[in-house]
């Protein structure tokens, strides 16, 4: 491991908060801690979505799905959270060592903050992050009109804030009594729901900085698991769920996340993990709708965004016809 | 159908029977897209329109275009128009503002700052060819005698260029240097249209001046 010498390093076994003695002493204490999933199989998550943050950058767009119960028995939060941030920077020039290009190069940089998930994250990029940045790339590349900028480069800025999580804390400190050994570390179920969210935010991030695309692309998660817990008294199975979070699942068989265009039924990234079976059709299914419900919220965003773009500039236009208009009589008052 | 007043990227906005595409609209399966979010227009393309031979269209199709949000570098730090100004590249025939970096035994080298009267984000890397300067009397030009390093010049793109350049051409009369200094910073005044002059000491120099508007 290439350790990063120019900067204080944190310790490399991580900084969590502290897990109470109750929960390694009572054994069944553990277990009431777990969540469980309170909404329907078919039921997203909510999300915040919001445009034009980062002032300096020619688009920018922020995305959080926020937990829905923070439990105040312990200092950890039960489930993780995703929040991510992303900035477009360009179409600018190309750099003078790059060749003629007759379109747009894409670039797209995803990063984890140090902090943004239990694991702490180095300073430079690993493999997982340069991973999940060439996916988005293929995802946004489908869906940009390249040959509208020719000559030119486009940054894709992703800094990852807090990102799902692979698995409940609780089975880390069950099984192995060290953070970040459990079962469901290092598994990606999280790393799914990252890139999902990447996709969306830098759809919103494209649209916002008014670089021509084909379509709004939007990302989706879906997941089956394999269905141990059953609450209500499903046949013991696979139980196919969009938008999992993978803390609230104990057991998950596989999972898939895609970029889906809704306006042209097309799918630009499609990243899968598990074990599916036969048949992986209905799952990407899933995930698609999955996407679906996000673009709903996307283009919502999108429109209110837009109009108040517009709306400062027609009043701005207003103003100014009426300052001309009302040159020759002025008049004070108060 | 009507058309949308707000519009969305892969939003239908019309068949290509009954519009053409315009900025801001894409083309797929014989319908016209919205490429970029922002407000509809539809605007009767001129009647002059480059149809020489072509008796089969009566009339013009209505133009549909997507307004790009004005790039407005006044408003607020933050606010719904922060950051998102119109992105803009220099095209073929769009003019230009730039300052000269370095002269050259053939061209000019020189940072396109601004596009169509709109400021660059970043600054985009000219060249005016020697050829390129002036519309007559090509082969007396001489690159020292036109411009200076630092001088801002007015120009029209005529190529996107090679790797690293476009190519930016003066060869009009109101093309050419509109803001010129001397050694000592001193603002130089054109007297005519091939020298600037300081009118403190009543120095001349050599440029290819714009004309003044």
């Amino acid at each position: 491991m290439n350790s990063d010498r120019r900067r204080i390093n944190a310790p490399s076994g991580g900084t969590s908060a502290p897990v109470f003695a109750r929960t390694v002493k009572e054994s069944g204490y553990l277990k009431s801690l777990r969540p469980s999933r309170t909404r329907g199989p078919k039921e997203l998550r909510k999300i915040f979505l919001q445009t034009g943050i980062v002032p300096s950058a020619s688009g920018s767009a922020y995305l959080e799905i926020p937990t829905s119960n923070s439990s105040t028995k312990t200092l950890i939060p039960s489930q993780s959270s995703l929040k991510i941030i992303c900035s477009i920077q360009g179409p600018k020039p190309l750099p003078r060592s790059a060749p003629f290009s007759p379109c747009l190069l894409l670039t797209t940089t995803v990063k984890f903050a140090p902090f943004a998930t239990r694991t702490r994250r180095g300073y430079v990029r690993d493999s997982v992050e340069r991973d999940l940045g060439v996916h988005l790339e293929t995802a946004l590349r489908g869906v940009i009109i390249a040959e509208r900028w020719p000559k030119s480069g486009v940054e894709v800025v992703i800094t990852i804030i807090e990102g799902d999580e692979d698995g409940w804390w609780g089975d880390d400190v069950s099984s192995t009594g060290v953070v970040g050994g459990g079962p469901g570390a290092g598994s990606g179920w999280g790393l799914l729901n990252v890139l999902a969210g990447c996709i969306t935010v830098a759809s919103a991030a494209i649209a916002d900085a008014g670089i021509d695309c084909v379509d709004l692309v939007c990302g989706g998660v879906a997941a089956v698991t394999r269905n141990s817990a059953s609450r209500n008294g499903q046949r013991q199975g696979a139980v196919q769920i969009l938008d999992p979070n993978p803390s609230e699942h104990r057991d998950i068989a596989a999972a898939c996340a895609v970029a889906y265009l809704a306006g042209r039924d097309e799918i630009t990234e499609l990243w899968m993990k598990g074990a599916i079976g036969a048949d992986p059709e209905p799952l990407i299914e899933g995930a698609t709708h999955a996407a679906v419900g996000n673009l709903s919220v996307l283009r919502e965003v999108l429109l209110e965004a837009v109009e108040a773009k517009f709306k400062g500039d027609t009043e701005q236009e207003k103003e100014i016809s009426k300052s001309k208009s009302s040159v020759q009589d002025v008049e004070m008052t108060g | 159908m009507s058309l949308p007043s707000m519009a969305l990227p892969g939003q239908l906005l019309g068949p290509s029977t009954k519009y053409a595409p315009g900025p801001g609209t894409h083309m797929h399966d014989s319908n016209i897209y919205a490429s970029i979010p922002g407000p509809v227009s539809s605007s009767s393309s001129p009647a002059t329109a480059t149809k020489p031979h072509s008796n089969t269209t009566s009339k013009p199709l209505p133009l549909l275009s997507i307004r790009r949000a004005p790039s407005n570098p006044s408003t607020a730090v933050l606010g719904p128009n922060s950051g998102s100004g119109s992105p803009i590249l220099p095209e073929v025939s769009s003019t230009v503002l730039g300052r000269i970096t370095r002269l050259g035994p053939r061209f000019a080298t020189l940072d396109i700052v601004i596009i169509n009267d709109t400021v660059c984000r970043e600054s985009f890397a000219g060249l005016i060819r020697r050829e390129d300067i002036r519309a007559t009397e090509k082969d007396k030009v001489k690159i020292e005698e036109s411009f200076r390093v630092g001088d801002i010049v007015r120009g029209e793109v005529v190529s996107l260029g090679d790797q690293s350049n476009y190519y930016v051409s003066t060869a009009r009369n109101e093309l050419g240097v509109v803001v010129a200094k001397g050694e000592g910073g001193e603002v130089l005044v054109p007297v005519s249209w091939k020298e600037v002059r300081d009118m403190r000491t009543g120095r001349g120099e050599g440029r290819k001046v714009a004309k003044p508007f």
